[in-house]
């Protein structure tokens, strides 16, 4: 995490006093930076350009905070880190902190960077799935753990889910190139943006389409932290809704700058354009446009509650805490 | 450590791998799991820079974690050895630690160290301490009485037999150690960066298998593979170069039966030093109890908490699944083995083809050859077998070779004078040598094969007690991960000294020098 970061941020802290000059405000004193982490739920990619860019132009050193973006991993749970204070936010998904909340975290959900839920059934055109009902008959490859998931997807759409053959899989989209399954249950922005790559082409059923509505990327903190460490929270997210609007604004260059960043994640550019086009739907919407990135209605908090007691969970409205967000838009 | 094959051997060898993988790569072209020489040496041309970088990143780590480990290893081996009475402990207390799952203690390192390489050196360390201590506490044991008695002749007492003559008569062990511990010390620091790292080797491995770049993985399976058996044959050569003298003859009395009580007591106490260590590092550490749980968490998650029978039979369960995996591919990996080190005695022409084959076999990240294994064999038991049986493989080869090499040059030469032949000295001679290596390696397998198992079920699989960790993690069901860890670790154990009291039974005959 040193090396290049510190010294972006270094540069960040410069440009931003720079700019305060300019506005008449006092530069504010590169040891003033509180030092911040934030846990990112896998390793480092267009998933979190928005960061990227907040990080790259030293919006977040303009706010006095050090960020460090920590990456995740296949062995990384987010909650951990952000239980233990190692960071002050993670980015975690609606179903996972469900479970730690009920396990004893004092999480909640300060904000939504995925509006709409990314899994989707990918198959080929051969045996497309274009709704739920194509899954009957069909081999779908998937992580065992992710059964609550189809079982919701099946019992939203009157799908009999034992007519579905199940083969747990690695995360990758050999099995359904190798005729082992039909279909995936994967991501919108990864596996099938890997077959594109390679030239194959697939099509993707977004479940969220179909009503398995659950928010993903949520940033999540500890209640003490909501308590103890607002500033901080605040400047953390206003740094983050900045950085992913102005990816909004242009995905491509957003992709680029993750390359750039990360010249050691072996990054394909193109990979990561198609990802970041792939996920704008999912973050940004009318509502977005409305009220800023990040934001939820209670709508679909109640929704979110609904697809959460079909997986098992039972959790209340006070999971969700929109005051951050609130500063941070100034409403 | 090489075998003595005839020069060629080694290309042989090599160039029948190339042609075999690139005739694979084209007849399953189509199915992306494997890219043969050609499409690597193209990959490496072109992203050459990447993979240097990535290399230094995850060699560094690997190279700390493995002198780390190591250094542990002699010092837990020297204290046993000078603190006879200790040993049981010691090698207990160090098995428990090498039994903990990766998969569980993966993130817990993240949290522990924080940003950086500490749970890759960590990882790579622990991959390495116990395959180096075990085959070091044979080799400092495997020293004739004579010698021992002519140092305590002189008045001196237990160190200087130690400086003198045991640590001289355990270099032959500690070097077959230190081979079978460099690609282990990869794979660990790989693994290590799965819990959430910026760059290296095993950054590069899920990204490019997301990615269904199989040129890139099969570049970085390559690399590691050559990285591993360059290492093997490194400190195989350092070997040769400091081991001059011929192997001892070892007489030794048969050595009175350790007390029952004891054993018992050891057990006792390991298992008291090992929760006490448990719950000193859940309450010094200042670990936060939602994920970090103590001994009294988990008994109460197993016995009083009102789901403690689900939890129980959910443990169970996945338990059953594993052991289907792991007990067959468990022996067939030692019977491969020591077959083939048999074999290769036999006929030492074919050892310079073979065993370069077989180094390579094993180095191969087992996070690359799970999809192809599944691929070739399904998704049944058999994938999973064969790469459990991959795993114990190499170090129960490696070891008994070792011990098959021990076989006194005087013996030898009472055997050349009646005119024996090969087959003759293999079965009076050579195969009792080996026992001691053989059931070292043996024990050393059982933690090992829990690794593969368990990182197979994870990552290529999804079933039994790797998915069950790897759930409970991402649930935040930590009650759970640390039940499993428990009674993994334990189960572990259990076999451990199951393959002992059978060792003790072959070794009071073969090699009662061994006998503590």
């Amino acid at each position: 995490m040193p090396g290049p970061l510190t010294r972006r941020t270094l540069l960040g802290t410069g440009a931003a006093a720079v700019g305060a000059t300019a506005l008449g405000l006092p530069p504010r004193p590169a040891q003033a930076q509180t030092p911040v982490g934030l846990q990112l739920s896998w390793l480092h990619s267009a998933q979190f350009a928005g960061s990227y860019i907040a990080l790259d132009r030293g919006w977040w050193a303009a706010r006095g905070l050090d960020v460090s973006l920590l990456p995740g991993g296949p062995n990384a749970p987010v909650e951990p880190p952000v239980v233990s204070g190692t960071a002050l936010v993670g980015v975690s998904a609606a179903d996972y902190t469900a479970a730690a909340v009920e396990q004893g975290a004092p999480f909640k959900i300060l904000g939504v960077a995925m509006q709409k839920n990314p899994f989707v059934v990918a198959s080929l055109p051969g045996t497309p799935v274009h709704e739920p009902a194509d899954l009957v008959g069909k081999r779908i490859g998937m992580a065992l753990a992710n059964t609550p998931v189809l079982q919701a997807l099946c019992q939203l759409n009157g799908v009999d889910i034992d007519r579905i053959t199940m083969v747990p899989t690695q995360y990758s989209a050999q099995p359904l190139l190798a005729g082992e399954v039909d279909c995936l249950l994967c991501w919108e922005t990864d596996l099938p943006v890997a077959m594109e790559r390679q030239g194959i082409e697939s099509l993707t059923m977004l479940m969220a389409d179909h009503g398995y509505v659950l928010q993903s990327q949520t940033y999540i903190a500890t209640e003490d932290s909501l308590a103890n460490r607002r500033a901080d929270l605040v400047a953390l997210l206003a740094g983050e809704v900045r950085g992913w609007e102005a990816y909004h604004a242009d995905p491509e260059a957003a992709a680029d700058l993750t390359v750039r960043m990360y010249p050691d994640a072996g990054l394909d550019p193109e990979t990561q354009r198609l990802q970041a086009a792939r996920q704008v739907p999912l973050m940004f919407s009318d509502l977005t446009d409305a009220h800023g990135f990040g934001w939820w209605t209670d709508d679909a908090v109640a929704a979110n509650i609904e697809t959460l007691a079909l997986l098992g969970r039972t959790v209340s409205p006070d999971l969700w805490d929109r005051s951050i967000l609130e500063e941070v838009h100034g409403t | 450590m090489t075998p003595q094959g005839s020069r060629f051997g080694p290309w042989i060898g090599g160039l029948l791998l190339l042609a075999g993988w690139e005739l694979a790569d084209r007849l399953l072209s189509d199915a992306f799991v494997l890219a043969g020489p050609v499409a690597v040496a193209r990959f490496l041309m072109d992203e050459g820079a990447l993979m240097g970088r990535a290399l230094a990143v995850t060699l560094g780590n690997a190279a700390v974690g493995f002198v780390i480990g190591n250094l542990a290893a002699l010092a837990l081996a020297g204290v046993a050895v000078v603190w006879p009475r200790s040993e049981r402990v010691v090698t207990g207390l160090a098995l428990l630690v090498f039994c903990l799952p990766l998969v569980a203690t993966g993130p817990i390192l993240r949290v522990l160290f924080g940003p950086g390489p500490g749970p890759q050196i960590t990882l790579a360390a622990l991959a390495v301490y116990y395959t180096t201590l075990i085959p070091l506490l044979v080799g400092l044991r495997a020293v004739p009485d004579t010698w021992v008695e002519l140092v305590r002749s002189t008045g001196r007492g237990r160190l200087a037999v130690l400086v003198h003559v045991r640590a001289m008569a355990a270099l032959p062990a500690l070097c077959a150690g230190l081979q079978i511990a460099a690609p282990a010390a990869f794979l660990g620091a790989m693994v290590g960066e799965f819990t959430g790292a910026e760059r290296g080797m095993g950054v590069l491995t899920i990204r490019a298998m997301r990615a269904l770049d199989v040129p890139m993985t099969w570049s970085l399976a390559t690399v590691a593979t050559a990285v591993a058996v360059l290492a093997y044959l490194a400190l195989g050569a350092l070997a040769r170069r400091v081991l001059r003298a011929p192997p001892p003859v070892i007489l030794a009395a048969p050595s009175v039966r350790s007390k029952q009580g004891a054993a018992w007591r050891d057990v006792a106490l390991v298992a008291a030093l090992a929760l006490g260590g448990w719950a000193a590092v859940i309450g010094l550490g200042g670990l936060n109890p939602f994920f970090a749980k103590g001994p009294g968490d988990v008994v109460t998650a197993l016995v009083f908490a009102p789901d403690a029978p689900e939890t129980r039979a959910t443990l169970g369960a996945a338990l059953a699944e594993t052991a289907v995996f792991l007990l067959p591919g468990y022996a067939a990996g030692l019977a491969a083995g020591a077959g083939l080190a048999v074999l290769l005695v036999l006929l030492p022409g074919v050892a310079g083809t073979v065993l370069p084959l077989a180094i390579a076999l094993r180095s191969v990240p087992i996070v690359t050859t799970a999809p192809l294994v599944v691929l070739l064999l399904g998704r049944g038991a058999l994938g999973t077998i064969v790469l459990v049986a991959v795993m114990v493989f190499f170090p129960t080869l490696v070891a008994c070779l070792h011990g098959l090499r021990q076989t006194p040059g005087q013996v030898l030469d009472v055997f050349d004078s009646f005119a024996a032949g090969p087959v003759t000295r293999l079965i009076r001679l050579r195969i009792p040598a080996m026992w001691p290596a053989f059931f070292a390696a043996a024990r050393m397998a059982v933690p090992a094969s829990v690794l593969a198992v368990t990182v197979v079920e994870w990552l290529a699989t999804g079933s039994g007690m790797g998915r069950l960790m790897a759930l409970s993690a991402s649930l935040s069901d930590y009650d759970m991960l640390w039940s499993c860890v428990v009674v993994v670790s334990v189960l572990a154990a259990l076999g451990y000294a199951l393959v002992g009291a059978v060792e003790r039974r072959v070794l009071a005959v073969y090699a009662p020098e061994q006998q503590t």
